[in-house]
């Protein structure tokens, strides 16, 4: 009985450990050929680098990884605020309103989390076009907000509907209006919650290509992923190089994820609820 | 229905601007926009253009903005129809150039194109005739991407190969590498993006059908019953399928990133590969140096001319929206200059649309000067198939040609997948 | 009086607190898609000036489109496949870690979580690499232990290839779900379980009984990311095979895109799109009906 026991526990073991070695293997293998020249990339394909050649990282630099990274970071942070607050006071206000057209535009709302953004590009790229934004920060943090708006407002009406009211209602005896009481009694009780949203809409953003590969085509204002999917262009097939530069792009973000886990994953499962 | 764009663009506008609170500067000089790609090179090359031209046109400033190469023909397009367009910006000849001409966004420059010194008295009429669509100028080449097959000298030279003089002989020199060593891929191909075996198709169709025997297919200028029925163009597939059945390229072509198939040339896995005129950056960087080159070689019994070889021209049209068209012309016409056309070649490496100063530009390799000779002997320029058909037959052409590499489909097959689009786009345009 | 005076202003401030996500939303999506839906009646090129009318014409056009069905067919693969793959997978890791193995269990979540926050543009290019037919560690590895890799590449069969983008779909987001999954089971109150082990239910009908109804709602939740994640699919496929060869891989994200903006065939793209949109809304609806049961 024990041996079986034993033995079903080397099991689970061994799922998860293969499963672990499969994920780490790709991020690995980017790491090693960040430090492999060319050549070692393409004869060698399983081998460690000859040599620890840092050049690679040197010239993914050059190409301007610093300023993809501290344009994704802005564009990100900009967009995570907007959607945050306005998600945040909207879905309060929905939450709490009895009003018929209330459900409407909460009904509006979910409709639109369904909408794709490759639906709408083409009027979506002549808006921000005519607006005189492409290749703008704003330009690219507008569309972001609105698109993250409604899963976010989802999410928060959830929390709200669920949120003791009796405190609320304290409040307003007291001679709180609705805005008082959302910021002094509710905003202090939802760390959770928002941060669940935040860091959700952080990947998201930090990550998402289509809407940045049409809008931000200028070299100075390209976030990472647009970055990273110039580096092969026509002339350029520096594989070391986009690698260094794959190398340089995760491992903040792995780092940071690392060191921060435990509340990266409890704010993420909070997604569930 | 004439309403509907620009019913968009005011929506659009209007909105916008509410969220945005609306920021219209006005400035008293003139300021022409420029779109580019981002190739190497470029950017520096405006820079110092832009400073120079300043000396003779001191109001005028160039904003000059880059994008890579997939987003720019859309972004153009949309920022063309819409309000916030360039003024002036590089272009293809073929059939992207020749659309905006048709649909009234690209501007009629052959008023300006013959005064002093404009681009009209130093660019030659080859070139010139690339951007000319119904007897009108819309464009200002500035270049040419061309292509060969590019080898290994000291490859050739330590195993005693010969450049060869028929695709038969090209044939036949793979399997003598793949003799040498059956894992060395001979020419690779690196069609995951499609382009590269396009080219391959570009060159194939004249060799087996000459210029003149492809024009009137390319254009849909044939009558519909005749309309891609040459013989000619199942056997360029036939060919290709020849030289990946006697080994030339590697293993799965269509999953093969260009990328990969270039790095196996420069870093000396493979001996040859038929590359653009773009490629030579890559070799130098890549410290190779042992390389030569032959143009793709003719076809026995076929209708090509051994004289006639890939040539793209490109270069830049002016917005039909631009408020400046005098300045923007004098912009282009100052980049095709003598002089700047040298400066062009020093900083990008391309083969520039006006040579006159080629021999003076320092830094240049002697590859690079023996290539742009040979092109100066090109008796008939070949423009790639993606670039000059209809966008739909280009697309099926492209998939055609996947196709015909992965053995789903035959060459005849192939060729009949073209037709039938090909017949479509024709009936739509007579209708 | 002072009581409806501040109704009054209640209803003001509430207005003015809905405005912003709503003037967002509203311009940003709503707007464009009814431009969308407009377009979708006409035929018209992304440069071209006028607009020709076509009613229903380019919806006739994708039923009568072979690539079109092809696209709807990968779409619906990939959503199934990545339900299986992710959602399963992803429970299994999370019930190994919520009650079977004693060590390791951060190690293995935070190793499993990883990709989940590394750029899909990332993964795509480490992938490519990783399959390439001639000088991937893939085939260097099958080639070593004496097999033949596929003749076409792995991502260049489509047989092959929509198999593999499940592969580094499941890569990058098995750790999402099991991420969900486990914090449904941790919500799950041990008494069940010493209850039911009093009854003499353990292990698998444990389980069966306990387990599975206790996270109902959030494998329901997970069900619906990923197939909202496989409607919206575009970013893989894009870089991965470009939807090809020959349009086999084609979803309707990369379909549209390639009719929009190499083909210029605006309006088609339009009804493609807001056929995507009306699938998208059916399971917009489907979630709403489910959350409200819920």
């Amino acid at each position: 009985m024990n041996g079986r026991t034993r033995l079903v526990a080397i099991g689970m073991h061994l799922i998860l450990t293969v499963w672990t070695i499969f994920v780490v293997a790709p991020i690995g293998l980017m790491l090693i050929s960040a430090f492999k020249s060319q050549a070692e990339i393409f004869t060698k394909p399983l081998s460690l680098p000859g040599s620890l050649n840092l050049s690679a990282f040197q010239r993914a630099w050059n190409i301007g990884i610093g300023s993809f990274m501290l344009n994704s970071l802005l564009v990100t942070v900009l967009s995570v605020a907007v959607i945050i607050t306005t998600s945040g006071l909207a879905a309060y206000v929905l939450a709490r309103s009895e009003a018929k057209v209330m459900k409407w535009l909460y009904i509006l709302i979910i409709a639109s989390f369904a909408i794709p953004v490759q639906s709408v590009l083409v009027p979506l790229y002549q808006m921000v076009s005519g607006g005189h934004m492409l290749n703008s920060q704003l330009g690219i943090v507008l569309p972001y907000a609105a698109f993250g708006i409604p899963f976010t407002t989802v999410l928060f009406y959830a929390f709200f509907l669920e949120f003791p009211r009796e405190l609320e209602e304290a409040a307003r005896l007291d001679g709180c209006s609705r805005l008082q009481i959302f910021f002094r009694i509710v905003v202090p009780l939802s760390g959770p919650v928002v941060a669940s949203a935040a860091i959700f809409q952080a990947v998201f953003n930090w990550n998402e290509f289509l809407l940045a590969l049409m809008m931000l085509t200028e070299k100075s204002v390209r976030t990472l992923p647009v970055g990273i999917y110039g580096l092969t262009t026509q002339y350029s097939s520096d594989w070391p190089a986009i690698m260094a530069a794959l190398t340089i792009a995760t491992l903040p973000l792995l780092i940071l994820f690392i060191l921060a886990q435990r509340h990266f994953v409890r704010s993420l499962a909070g997604l569930g609820k | 229905m004439l309403m509907m764009p620009r019913m968009r663009a005011l929506v659009a506008a209007a909105t916008l601007a509410t969220l945005a609170g609306g920021s219209a500067l006005a400035q008293d000089a003139v300021t022409i926009k420029m779109w580019t790609l981002d190739n190497t090179g470029y950017p520096e090359f405006i820079a110092q253009a832009a400073e120079e031209f300043k000396k003779t046109h001191p109001n005028v400033t160039i904003e000059h903005q880059t994008f890579p190469g997939d987003p720019y023909k859309t972004g153009l397009q949309v920022a063309l129809v819409g309000s916030d367009g360039p003024d002036v910006f590089f272009n293809w000849s073929g059939d992207d150039a020749k659309r905006l001409a048709k649909d009234g966004l690209a501007l009629d420059l052959t008023s300006y194109a013959d005064a002093p010194g404009a681009f009209g008295t130093t660019v030659g009429s080859g070139y010139l005739d690339a951007f000319r669509y119904d007897g009108k100028l819309y464009g200002v080449p500035a270049d040419a991407v061309s292509k060969f097959v590019f080898y290994n000298t000291a490859y050739f030279a330590e195993h005693k190969l010969e450049v060869p003089k028929t695709l038969a002989e090209l044939g036949t020199l793979c399997k003598s590498i793949r003799a040498i060593d059956p894992n060395t891929v001979p020419m690779p191909l690196g069609n995951k993006t499609r382009w590269k075996a396009i080219h391959w198709m570009t060159m194939l169709n004249e060799r087996e059908l000459g210029v003149a025997g492809t024009a009137p297919d390319y254009d849909l200028s044939r009558p519909a019953d005749a309309l891609y029925t040459d013989a000619g163009y199942a056997k360029a597939f036939q060919d290709l399928l020849d030289l990946q059945d006697a080994g030339c390229f590697e293993e799965a072509p269509n999953a093969t990133d260009y990328t990969v198939a270039d790095t196996m040339f420069s870093s000396q896995a493979s001996p040859m590969e038929f590359c653009g005129s773009w490629c030579i950056s890559g070799f130098e960087t890549a410290g190779f140096t042992d390389v030569g080159f032959f143009r793709l070689p003719v076809v026995d019994g076929g209708r090509g001319d051994a004289g006639a070889n890939f040539l793209v021209p490109e270069g830049f049209q002016v917005s039909a929206k631009t408020a400046h068209p005098q300045e923007a012309v004098d912009w282009l016409s100052f980049l095709v200059s003598d002089d700047q056309a040298a400066k062009f070649v020093e900083y990008t490496k391309f083969m520039p649309s006006n040579a006159t100063k080629i021999d003076t530009v320092e830094g240049v390799s002697p590859l690079f000067k023996a290539l742009a000779a040979d092109v100066a002997t090109f008796t008939q320029g070949v423009n790639v198939l993606d670039v000059l058909l209809d966008a739909a037959v280009s697309e099926a052409y492209l998939n055609a040609t996947v196709e015909v590499l992965n053995r789903t489909m035959t060459p005849d097959q192939a060729v009949e997948a073209i037709r039938k689009v090909a017949l479509e786009v024709q009936a739509k345009a007579a209708s | 009086m002072s009581h409806s005076s501040s109704r009054m202003l209640d209803r003001w401030m509430s207005a003015g607190m809905l405005a912003p996500a709503l003037l967002l939303v509203g311009v940003l999506v709503l707007i464009p898609s009814v431009l969308a839906v407009v377009g979708s009646f006409y035929e018209f090129g992304i440069t071209s000036q006028n607009w020709v009318f076509v009613g229903l014409g380019n919806y006739a056009r994708a039923m009568a489109d072979p690539i079109f069905w092809t696209a709807l067919k990968n779409n619906i693969f990939l959503i199934i496949g990545s339900i299986i793959t992710q959602v399963g997978l992803g429970t299994l890791f999370a019930a190994l870690l919520d009650r079977g193995v004693r060590r390791g269990n951060t190690f293995y979540r935070t190793m499993i979580f990883m990709p989940v926050i590394i750029s899909s543009i990332a993964v795509a290019f480490v992938w490519i690499l990783i399959f390439d037919p001639n000088v991937g560690p893939l085939n260097a590895v099958i080639k070593g232990v004496g097999l033949t890799p596929p003749r076409l590449g792995w991502l260049g069969d489509p047989n092959i290839s929509l198999y593999m983008l499940l592969v580094i779909a499941a890569w990058q987001n098995v750790g999402f779900q099991m991420v969900l999954v486990l914090a449904g089971l941790q919500a799950i109150p041990k008494e069940l379980y010493e209850a039911a082990a009093l009854d003499g239910a353990k292990g698998w009908r444990a389980f069966v009984h306990i387990t599975l109804p206790g996270i109902r709602n959030v494998l329901m939740v997970g069900t619906l990311i990923c197939i909202i994640g496989g409607l919206k699919v575009f970013d893989l496929v894009f870089v991965t095979t470009g939807g090809g060869p020959a349009n086999a891989t084609q979803v309707i994200g990369s379909y549209t895109y390639l009719q929009a903006f190499t083909l210029g065939n605006m309006g088609y793209a339009d009804a493609l799109s807001v056929i995507l949109l009306v699938v998208a809304l059916g399971f917009g609806w489907l979630q709403l009906t489910l959350s409200r049961r819920g």
